[in-house]
């Protein structure tokens, strides 16, 4: 709720017509700046904002720092693409506009969209920002368009001069990024300095038209909770997995001396290796010896018959995950392991019923599929003789139909 | 125009004299050019205070010793005189240059307007130099801003405890209230102003 004056500058030199940000490299940048502009005023409603072109014929100042959001939005329509950026003088008419402003109250703040290549030294915009920060103005610099060598190096000095305790921020928006606006949301431009603005973020984000990236998984955890939630839960569960890959691939390093054996099992081994993997992600807990206790069993299954309810039900689980790859680390370990105890470990049942003794993870599980009330009487039986008797086969297909 | 205090302290309570400090609207002074943000606010304390450091000082920004600072005052106040204690190997401020009632001075205005007064100042490390001002125009003071631009030869411009000495008069001179927005009450806006400035103070 910071009050705030700002102005905006906006780059409309020729290489704004670029089309690498889609539609072309103005309208991303008009559409960043209405969201801007509706971010600032919804924060406090004191604040006010102002625009001005930093190319065509000559800076010029479009709307002067006021909290009319249409006349903002107004000024950014019949805007002229054409000449060339002038950044030190852009900044400078900013601060003059900043210093006329009506509230003396108001905290001063600059946002530059610099699209176009800088044609100044590093010294002479290090100055420019000393002269900034002197005036107790911040500076948001907004990097995207041309890579021109040197100037993202630019930039980062003009804010680092200008900036104090953590005011000035620069975003880097490569084309491949997507929208500008979206990817500006997520930034500290937006949400200035980790304050009310994300309340706003969010919302913005979910009204606007493409609505879908603001969020980590692309889905608005209001409006569909569920898919949300099996979402970050498959996300956490690879991240499990990777960790768990990880851990191998360093215990891998230590025993280099590894067998080169058979490859005539690889198929298998490599099957139930990725099943142990997917196996520990269900666990959620990182122990190296429940994750090698897992390995060994499902290595004695490829050895021994097949178990087909017990695969069965670990196919269920499998289900469940994204693929698996497969590294040679992970096989030479299962191989050596294989060598050194090839006994089923009765632990093994333990783990599955740690597993699905876990409530609060099958619970998660079990609110996340479509169709299944966990509620229902005859889920919760199931359950709970899922927790009672592992052993017994039968409960796994039925519980394979979920 | 500085006096020196010809007299011991013990007898005279200098103290008293310099109250104007409990006029101050602590939370609204601002600084410019100040390396750390709001430590401006540090160096307004009672006049025993004035060489305890240990609340931090004010520094302007490494190679530039320009220091403005606003101040605020709860209530309009006449200024009889001020006193600074400035740092040690030349950065007190060499000069002083005084604007009252104006909101939002930056650094150009302040070097291309006149001044109310302006002072040529010593280097004052013990706080026993004052600075008598023009009386008659320095009544009725809602803020005041002070100008140092330069220093006596050092990168930075440090300056540890301002002080004013003078008499606060119960009126305000700035009438439009401070506006605030509330679909909910919010009770960190509406924080009571109980240890505010109050009563007169008197000046010998």
């Amino acid at each position: 709720m910071v009050l705030e004056a700002t102005m905006i500058c906006i780059d409309n030199s020729e290489y704004t017509r670029n089309g690498d940000y889609s539609p072309n490299r103005f309208q991303a940048q008009a559409d960043a700046v209405n969201l801007i502009c509706g971010a600032k005023t919804q924060s406090n409603p004191e604040n006010t904002v102002g625009v001005l072109t930093m190319a065509g014929k000559g800076v010029r100042v479009l709307v002067t720092p006021t909290s009319d959001l249409g006349k903002i939005l107004a000024c950014m329509h019949g805007l002229d693409v054409g000449g060339e950026m002038n950044l030190a003088a852009g900044i400078q008419v900013a601060q003059l506009a900043l210093k006329h402003r009506q509230n003396k109250k108001q905290q001063q703040r600059i946002i530059v969209f610099a699209g176009s290549p800088v044609n100044y030294d590093k010294k002479v915009l290090e100055a420019i920002g000393k002269k900034l920060k002197k005036n107790s103005v911040a500076l948001d610099v907004v990097n995207f368009g041309e890579e021109d060598d040197g100037k993202p190096e630019k930039l980062e000095a003009l804010v680092a001069s200008v900036n104090n305790s953590d005011s000035s921020h620069i975003v880097h928006v490569p084309p491949s990024a997507g929208a500008l606006s979206d990817v500006l949301i997520s930034t500290p431009i937006f949400t200035g300095d980790g304050e009310g603005g994300s309340g706003f973020a969010a919302a913005a984000a979910a009204a606007a038209a493409s609505g879908v990236s603001g969020f980590d998984f692309g889905v608005d955890p209001n409006l569909e909770p569920e898919l949300a939630l099996a979402l970050r839960v498959s996300m956490e569960e690879e991240r499990a997995r990777q960790e768990a890959a990880a851990k191998r691939a360093a215990e891998e390093a230590s025993r280099q001396g590894g067998e080169q054996s058979s490859n005539s099992q690889d198929a298998t081994m490599t099957e139930n290796v990725s099943v142990g993997a997917l196996v520990d992600e269900n666990k959620r807990n990182d122990q190296t010896d429940n994750e090698t206790a897992l390995l060994e069993q499902a290595l004695a299954m490829s050895m021994d018959d097949p178990r087909s309810s017990q695969s069965g039900g670990i196919s269920m689980l499998d289900a469940d995950m994204s693929d698996a790859t497969m590294e040679d680390q992970d096989l030479a370990l299962a191989l050596q392991m294989s060598v050194q105890d090839t006994a089923a470990d009765p632990t093994s049942q333990t783990e599955m019923s740690e597993v699905l003794g876990d409530r609060s993870f099958m619970s998660d599980i079990i609110s996340s599929l479509p169709g299944v009330d966990a509620n229902d009487p005859s889920v919760r039986d199931l359950l709970a003789s899922l927790r009672q008797g592992e052993k017994k086969n039968d409960d796994k297909p039925s519980d394979e139909e979920k | 125009m500085a006096c020196v205090h010809d007299h011991s302290c013990e007898d005279h309570d200098c103290s008293s004299d310099f109250s104007l400090y409990k006029h101050i609207d602590i939370p609204r002074v601002s600084a410019l050019n100040e390396a750390t943000t709001g430590s401006v606010k540090s160096v307004f304390k009672s006049w025993e205070q004035r060489l305890n450091s240990s609340g931090g000082h004010l520094e302007s920004n490494d190679g530039d010793p320009e220091l403005l600072v606003f101040i605020p005052f709860t209530s309009d106040v006449k200024i009889k005189s001020i006193s600074v204690v400035g740092g040690a190997d030349g950065t007190s401020p060499a000069k002083m240059r005084a604007f009252i009632n104006r909101d939002g001075i930056d650094f150009s205005d302040a070097q291309s307007m006149q001044p109310v007064q302006e002072w040529d100042l010593a280097e004052n490390l013990e706080g026993l130099l004052e600075y008598q001002t023009r009386y008659s125009k320095f009544q009725g003071v809602g803020n005041l801003t002070l100008h140092f631009p330069e220093n006596f030869g050092a990168d930075t411009t440090q300056i540890q405890y301002i002080g004013l000495k003078g008499e606060a008069t119960q009126l305000k001179r700035d009438v439009v209230a401070t506006i605030v927005y509330e679909v909910t009450p919010n009770p960190s806006d509406h924080k009571t102003r109980a240890d505010g400035g109050g009563g007169l103070s008197h000046v010998e």
